[in-house]
Order: structure tokens, then sequence, then C-alpha cells
């Protein structure tokens, strides 16, 4: 009926359909394995759940009321012992290179039962994202070389990302606001390295990881232009652990506070500063900045989606269960309609929120963080070559410049802007339509279960105090809102500006 | 707002701002830990035994029952001022109200001048209550059975709030020969009444709530066998106006924070406060409270004025302010962002306290259907 040509002409105006349809296009091109492999990271998660998560997630919950200094460090060994942690580390650095997106798809499983726990297992790789973004090889194949090793010891190594400071939150997300923020951590350059300044706080597993991401300044006033990403592990001089948070929910995942005084951090765990940016690419700080953050965000918020649709199916799950047990009148729950409807609205919630966490991790895939990963024959080539090749003849490799060179430019410099926008943008909506739909399943199973749904051991309760930090971390849902019109709604809007109202 | 409208209720006022300001603020934090850390029941209780000093336990009680004989206003209006501080307070003053209200609806007032008036402490006026249940919804209830002279009491009756504490509860429990359910009242000293510790719930901490179980415990039936629907539709229609006062109190208290809060934290070079979207949620958050505010005074009106529909009113009142309660003290800890997911702050203790106060008097949904079968027929 349409010429082909005035067919492309019309999908290709905004709102561009390939990009508001991206399952249409790339489900089709998904490598076959990659979905028995995510088959099996689900397998493993409930299984997990089995024999893990479920016996100990109220346990857990209680012991850390009781004892609000309580550290489950058993926790963080069971997920290492079932090799959780380097289950998503790519081959090339020694890990098992489960496929990203398939990670989604397990934290919402291991969230159904406990988003404290997920938080413990998920926290981990957006530490890993951070670390590999930066894009300098040598450092992700040492950090990630530790992570293996500690898999293999039993003594697990975690990382963690560490931007928030006391005073900026919201600020450390956005370049714009970062600008005019009150910055408090400083790096002043010296000889063979920085010396790192000031503290960090709200550290997801701050008091479990060995390896933390962390930003930096090198000039507080002009924070956004001068920021510096260094590698700082456990055990460095100047750098020490201060207490970790009393909070509402997921209380088995610490957030803790990072003090430095005097660290030193040699150049050779210095992941990224003005210098090292220069040497690679014309772009300004601030906008590698921004694109690193836009980068670690559309990765990890996907990820956070998944936790809030983990929230979302545990309190549907709940619910079910309640409703499956009770009688009202003398009949079952389940043969009202009023429960049939509130049930069916959470199960949709359920759906509707993994396809929007899917279409961002299609995004990722096919637009962002990892293509480099998922393209066809490089997924192959990774997954069906011998660990001992990577140890032998790409490892080596992985220490050389020309190595962080080429990954360097291939993130920062050849991607398209519009896919990154179109990237970051979908996994804030992902971010805070999930979390959101979240937080309303626990209330409609809460109201669903009247006060069988308060206590503790009956596990509702506890994932609406689990449920709301969601709406809260990886940028508050009202950052999100606005990311996502930034990214995807303003080509509509010529006359919007951003943070200058 | 209340008070406002009614002069009369200034001085009640006054004590109830002074009470809450000086003995409950400085221990919110430390009180929400119970049942855990090291704090035992005592410290909890001596806060129980300062409101029965004050009279806040009889304020609808009439005065030749040693109450202080006062109307449905003066309760919201107190039982709001206190959840706006900590509303597990609110809930003790609620129990002992809405137990209260069963026994005067029963109209037997043996049974009242045996408790109030002889009471020493807040222990034997205090009586509990399983405040979060509708009998009539329970499938499972204690069995009475009539021995002669009185009843015995056997069997499990979960979340008996103040259970712990009191020294009498009025319990529901079912009869061979009466279709209904009845109310007893029953000493939980007695030998034959096994106590749990306090469940551990999503909030309300300081005002313990226990599972007990009765082996042939001997109960006083209050009122007429198989009549406990009625008794406690009766008590119920007026403890959803307190209901909803103590869920006002609590969504001022979250605004307040709230506002306090965007005011001094800076982001972006501004306080946050002067970001339009934050103002926009703190306007819904506004919104929402004072339309909650409007519903409560309107309601104690309307069972003042003695409005034809008030029990209408009351219920419906109610489940309104609970839906947005859950919305306000949700925006409330969002714009502490990581703040507010800290018991440093008061915001999270309200997001879980809002929810505890909407499971009040059973079932939300069964509420609904309960209201409009009253309304169409
Ligand atoms: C348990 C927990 C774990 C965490 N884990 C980590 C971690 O591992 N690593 C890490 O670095 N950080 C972590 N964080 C920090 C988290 O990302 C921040 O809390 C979050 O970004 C919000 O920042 P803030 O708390 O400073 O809130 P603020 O930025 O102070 O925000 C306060 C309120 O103002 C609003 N607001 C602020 N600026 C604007 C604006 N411009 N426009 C509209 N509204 C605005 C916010 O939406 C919010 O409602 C964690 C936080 C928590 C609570």
């Amino acid at each position: 009926m349409l010429k082909r040509s005035k067919v492309k002409s019309y999908i290709a105006k905004f709102p561009r359909f390939e990009n508001e349809s991206l399952s249409l296009y790339y489900a089709p091109r998904m490598p076959k394995a990659m979905i028995r492999e995510t088959e099996e990271a689900v397998a493993l998660a409930r299984k997990f759940n089995d024999e893990v998560a479920r016996p100990l997630s109220l346990e857990l919950d209680r012991k850390t009321h009781e004892n609000p200094d309580y550290l489950p460090v058993e926790l963080v060994k069971k997920a290492n012992e079932w090799g959780f942690y380097t289950m998503w580390i790519p081959k090339l650095f020694g890990g098992k290179g489960f496929n990203l997106p398939s990670i989604s798809y397990f934290l919402e499983e291991v969230g159904s039962v406990c988003v404290g726990i997920a938080n413990v297992i998920g926290v981990h790789y957006l530490g890993m994202a951070a670390c590999m973004m930066l894009s300098n090889t040598r450092i992700i194949k040492k950090v990630m070389s530790d992570v293996v090793e500690g898999e293999k010891t039993g003594e697990p190594c975690l990382i963690s990302y560490c931007i928030t400071e006391p005073a900026a939150g919201t600020d450390v997300e956005e370049v714009d606001l970062e600008a005019k923020g009150r910055l408090g951590c400083s790096a002043r350059k010296v000889a063979g390295g920085y010396v790192l300044n000031g503290s960090k706080i709200f550290i997801s597993n701050g008091h479990f990881s060995t390896w933390n991401v962390v930003y930096a300044y090198a000039d507080l006033k002009k924070g956004v232009d001068t920021k510096v990403a260094l590698m700082v592990k456990r055990g460095m001089k100047g750098f020490s652990l201060g207490t970790h948070e009393n909070k509402m929910g997921q209380r088995v995942c610490p957030a803790s506070v990072l003090n430095f005084e005097d660290c030193f951090v040699p150049d050779e765990l210095v992941a990224m500063d003005p210098d090292i940016i220069k040497s690679f690419t014309k772009k300004t700080p601030r906008d590698v900045n921004m694109q690193h953050i836009d980068y670690v965000f559309s990765i990890s918020r996907a990820g956070v989606g998944a936790f809030g649709i983990g929230a979302a199916r545990g309190a549907f799950e709940a619910a079910l269960k309640y409703a499956n047990e009770t009688e009202i009148d003398g009949k079952p729950m389940v043969t009202y309609e009023w429960v049939q409807c509130r049930l069916a609205e959470m199960y949709a919630n359920v759906r509707l929120g993994r396809l929007a966490y899917t279409e961002a991790n299609l995004a990722n895939q096919h637009r962002g963080a990892y293509n480099l990963l998922q393209m066809k024959p490089i997924y192959y080539y990774l997954r069906y070559l011998p660990a001992s090749y990577f140890k032998k003849v790409i490892a080596p490799l992985l220490d050389k410049p020309i190595a962080t060179w080429i990954l360097s430019k291939w993130y920062i410099d050849w991607q398209k802007p519009k896919d990154q926008q179109l990237t970051t943008g979908l996994a804030s909506m992902a971010k805070f339509s999930c979390t959101d739909l979240g937080v309303r399943n626990c209330q409609m199973a809460l109201e669903l279960m009247g006060k069988a749904g308060l206590r503790q051991d009956s596990g509702a309760e506890k994932i609406i105090r689990d449920a709301k930090l969601l709406q809260i971390y990886e940028g508050t849902n009202q950052l999100n809102r606005i990311n996502l019109f930034k990214s995807i709604v303003a080509p509509a809007c010529p006359k919007a500006t951003f943070f200058e109202e | 707002m209340l008070t406002a409208l009614n002069n009369d209720l200034k001085p009640f006022e006054d004590l109830i701002t002074k009470f809450s300001r000086e003995e409950l603020k400085p221990h919110v934090e430390v009180h929400d830990r119970y049942p855990f850390g090291n704090l035992d029941a005592g410290i909890i209780e001596s806060g129980f035994h300062k409101i029965y000093d004050l009279g806040f336990l009889g304020i609808m009680l009439p005065e030749k029952y040693a109450g202080i004989g006062q109307g449905i206003s003066t309760l919201c209006m107190m039982l709001g001022h206190v959840a706006e501080v900590d509303a597990s307070y609110s809930l003790i003053i609620f129990t002992s109200a809405l137990s209260q209200e069963i026994i005067l609806n029963a109209q037997v007032g043996g049974i009242a001048e045996k408790i109030y008036p002889k009471a020493k402490d807040a222990k034997e006026y205090l009586v509990a209550f399983p405040s979060f249940t509708d009998p009539g919804q329970s499938k499972i209830l204690p069995e009475a059975l009539s021995s002669g002279k009185g009843y015995t009491l056997t069997g499990k009756l979960d979340y008996l709030v103040l259970g712990s504490f009191s020294k009498w509860a009025v319990i529901p429990a079912r009869t061979p020969s009466s279709k209904g359910y009845s109310f007893f009242l029953v000493n939980l000293n007695d030998k034959g009444v096994t106590k749990s510790d306090p469940v551990f719930s999503l909030g309300l901490h300081a005002c313990p709530i226990i599972d007990i179980s009765l082996n042939g415990v001997s109960a006083r039936i209050i009122g007429e066998e198989g009549e406990g629907e009625r008794y406690f539709g009766a008590a119920s229609k007026i403890m959803h106006a307190a209901a909803a006062a103590i869920n006002a109190g609590i969504m001022r208290g979250s605004l307040k924070e709230a506002i306090e809060y965007t005011k001094e934290r800076e982001q972006g070079g501004r306080p946050v406060v002067n970001w339009s979207e934050v103002r926009m949620l703190l306007a819904d958050m506004a919104i929402k409270s004072k339309a909650a505010d409007l519903c409560v005074t309107q309601t104690c009106r309307a069972i003042d004025e003695n409005l034809e529909d008030w029990g209408r009113i009351s219920i419906a009142a109610a489940l309104h302010v609970h839906d947005l309660a859950c919305e306000v003290v949700t925006d409330g800890v969002q714009l502490l962002g990581g703040n507010g997911y800290m018991k440093d702050y008061g915001q999270e203790k309200r997001y879980r306290d809002a929810r505890q106060v909407q499971a009040l008097l059973g079932l939300v949904p069964l509420r609904k259907l309960a209201l409009i079968k009253e309304i169409i027929e």
C-alpha cells in the first residue's frame, strides 16, 4: 500500500518506531544460546531461593533488628560459594561470562524472595559495571581476577560503587547538578598518584567489599570538570570504614560510610582523570563524565527495575498464598471477583514491569554497553572458546595500553549520542516504573491481607520496607523521570532546558 | 483544625501537645526499637502509666465510670496530636477507647463499674482488645462454654493489642448456641492464659501486640450472647473516625518533616524545595493532608450532631484518609532521599505506621463492601 521509501520515512519520524519497539526488532537477533543461559540463571536463582534465600530471609531481617550492627557475612560467603560473584564477569576477564541481561531475570527471581539478598549480589555488579565502563583493561583485569580468586579461596571479593557524599546525592548523578553541587571528596595530584580525602556515604555492601570505585575531584570548586575515578582497596592506608546505617529495610545489605584521610592511591589504580581522557578523545571531561554515569546507570537501573519487579512479585505471591488459604463468609477468598481482579492486577504489574526492564536491556544490548559482547560472533566466540585460551592468549593483551585505548575509544568516542540517550532513557523508565509498581503491589498485598500481612513472620510487611529503597537509590525516581524526559521526550520540545528553572 | 472550630478543646490540646513534646518526642527512636534492643517492657510501660495519669485512657468514658466524659472530637484531636509525634501511643489510646465503646454499647454498666473506677493503675484501666480484627471476619475464634454461673473460654486469639500489659481484655468468642459471636471480659492474669512474645510487626512498635491461647479461662459475658457483631458494629462506627484521626496526624507529621528538610537540604546549588518537582510533591502531600483533616473534622461534626448517616460518613472518611495517608508517607520518605530511609529521621517510621493504622478494625476491602452494602440496601 505504501512504497518502502515512504514507509521508511514515516517510521523514522519522531517518535522513531524502531526506538519505540525494541523487542520487535531485536528479539529475533538474540543468540539462541543466550536464552538457554538465561534459563539456567533463573533455575539457579530458584534453587538458591529454596536452599538459601527463603530459609534465611526473615531470620536475617530479625537478627539485624535485634542487633543493628550485625553484618550477615555468612550470606555473602554463601553467594560466593554459589559462584554468583563471577557469574556475570565476562570470560575475557576470567568470569563465567553469563550474558549480562540474564542478571535481571536472576535478580527478579531472588528479589521475589528477598530484595535485600538480591541487592547483596546485584550491587557487586554495579561496582563491576563502573569498573568496566572506565575502560582501563589492566585495572579491570586486576580487579576481576581478585574476584575470581576470592571465589576459589572462599574469601569473597566484592566491588562497591562509591559516588554519594554527605552533601551530594542527586548531584553526583547528573553533571549539570554536579557543577553546582557542594562536593566534598578531594583527590590531590601528587607524584605517582593522588591523595584522597573526604567521605562517601550510603555505600551498598561497603562493609563487605574489597574493591571500591571511588569518584573524587581534583578541584572541589570545579569538580565536574576535574573528576577522578580511583580504585581503592580495603586495607589501603588512610581508608577506613565508618558506621553502617540503620535502615528501614534491605537490612542484610549494609549501607556504609567510607572515610578517606590522606589515602594515597598510586597511578596504577587511577582509572580515569582529565589527563587520561585527553589521551584518547577530544571530548571534554564533563561530557565523558556524563557518558560514564549514563553507561553505569543504564546497566544498573535495569537491574533495579528487576529488583522492583522482584518486590512486586514477592507481594503478589504473598497475597496469592493468603487468598488461597483464607475464607470469607465460609467461601474461599479466591472465589470472589474482587479478589480475582486485584490479584490479576498485581500479576499484570509484574509482567508489565518485566517488559519495561527487558526493553532497557535490549537497548543496552544493541545500542549500549553490552553491544560489544552481545554481537553474535563475539558472543559465540567468547562462549565456546576454552578458559585456558583467554588466560594464555587474551589476558596478556589486556595489560597493554592499546587494549585500554581501544576500549575507551569504543565506549567514549565511537558510540552514537542518540543511542546512548535511548539507552539511558529506557533504563530510567524501567527504574522508576518497576520500582513504583513494586511499592504499589506491596500496598495492594497489605490491603488484601490486613493484620496477617503486618506480622514480620508473614513476610509481606518486609517487602514493603525493602521496596521503598528502590524508589530512592540509583537516582531518585524524580531524577529518573527527568532523565527519561531529557533523553527521549525532549527532542519533541526544542525549548526545553534542564536543571535551569 | 478541630480546636479552631471548637474552643472547648483548647485546654485538652494544650495538655496533649505538651505531653507529646516533652514525654514522647525525645524517645521516639528508642521506643520504636521495641521489642528489640536493650529496651525492656518497663520503659515502654512507664509511658502508658503517664497517659493514664493524665486521663487520656478514658476520654470518651462517662465520668461516672472514672472517665473524662468527652466526645469524639476530643478523642480525635488528641489522637492526631499524639500521632504527629509517635502513633504507637495513639494506638494505646485508641485501643482503650475501643474496648470501652464495646462495653458501653453492650450497656453493661456493671462491667464498666467493675473495671474503671476501681483501677489502681494503667494496667487495670487499659483494657486490651484485638483492634486489628473484625471478629465477624475471623473464621477461628475461641470457644465459650457456659458453666452455669459464667463462661469458660478455650482457643487461640491472635494479634491482641496490649495483651502483654493489661489485666483485662475484651475477647470475642463463639458459643455453641448462638450463630453470632459474643464478647467476654477475661482476666489476662488467669493461669489458663498463655501469652506469646510481642509480635514483631510493620509499625507502631511501642504498642505491644501478642497472640494468646486460652485454656478453660473463666470469663464474663459482655452484654448478650450472639450479639457481638452488633456491639462491634456500633463501636467501630465511631472508632473509624478515630483511626482516621491517627492517620491524619501521621500525615501532618510527615508533611512537616518534609518541608523542614527540603528547605535545609541543598542539591544543584539551591535548597531542594526550590525545584518545582519537589514543590509539586509537597503540594500533593499538603492537599492530601488538608483533605484528611477536613474529613476528620467533618466526621466528628456529623457524629456530634448525630446526622442520620454519620456511621457511613465515618467509615467512608476513614477509608479515604487511610488511602491518602499511605501515599503521603511514601512521598514523605522520598523527599528526604536516602535519609528518609534511615531510622535517624521520622519518615520511615511514618511509612510503616500509616499502613499499620490502615489495617485497624478489619480488612480494607471488606470494610468497603460493608459500606456499599449499607448504602445500597
Ligand atoms: C540504602 C542505600 C544504598 C545506597 N547505595 C549506594 C551506593 O552503593 N553507592 C552510591 O554511591 N550511592 C548509594 N546510595 C545513594 C543514593 O543513590 C542516593 O541516596 C540518591 O541518589 C539520592 O540522593 P540523596 O539521598 O542525597 O537525596 P537528595 O539528592 O538530597 O534528594 C532529596 C530529595 O530532593 C529531590 N531532588 C533533589 N534534586 C532534585 C532536582 N534537581 N529536581 C527534582 N528533585 C530533586 C530528590 O528527588 C529527593 O526527593 C544509596 C542510598 C541508600 C539509601
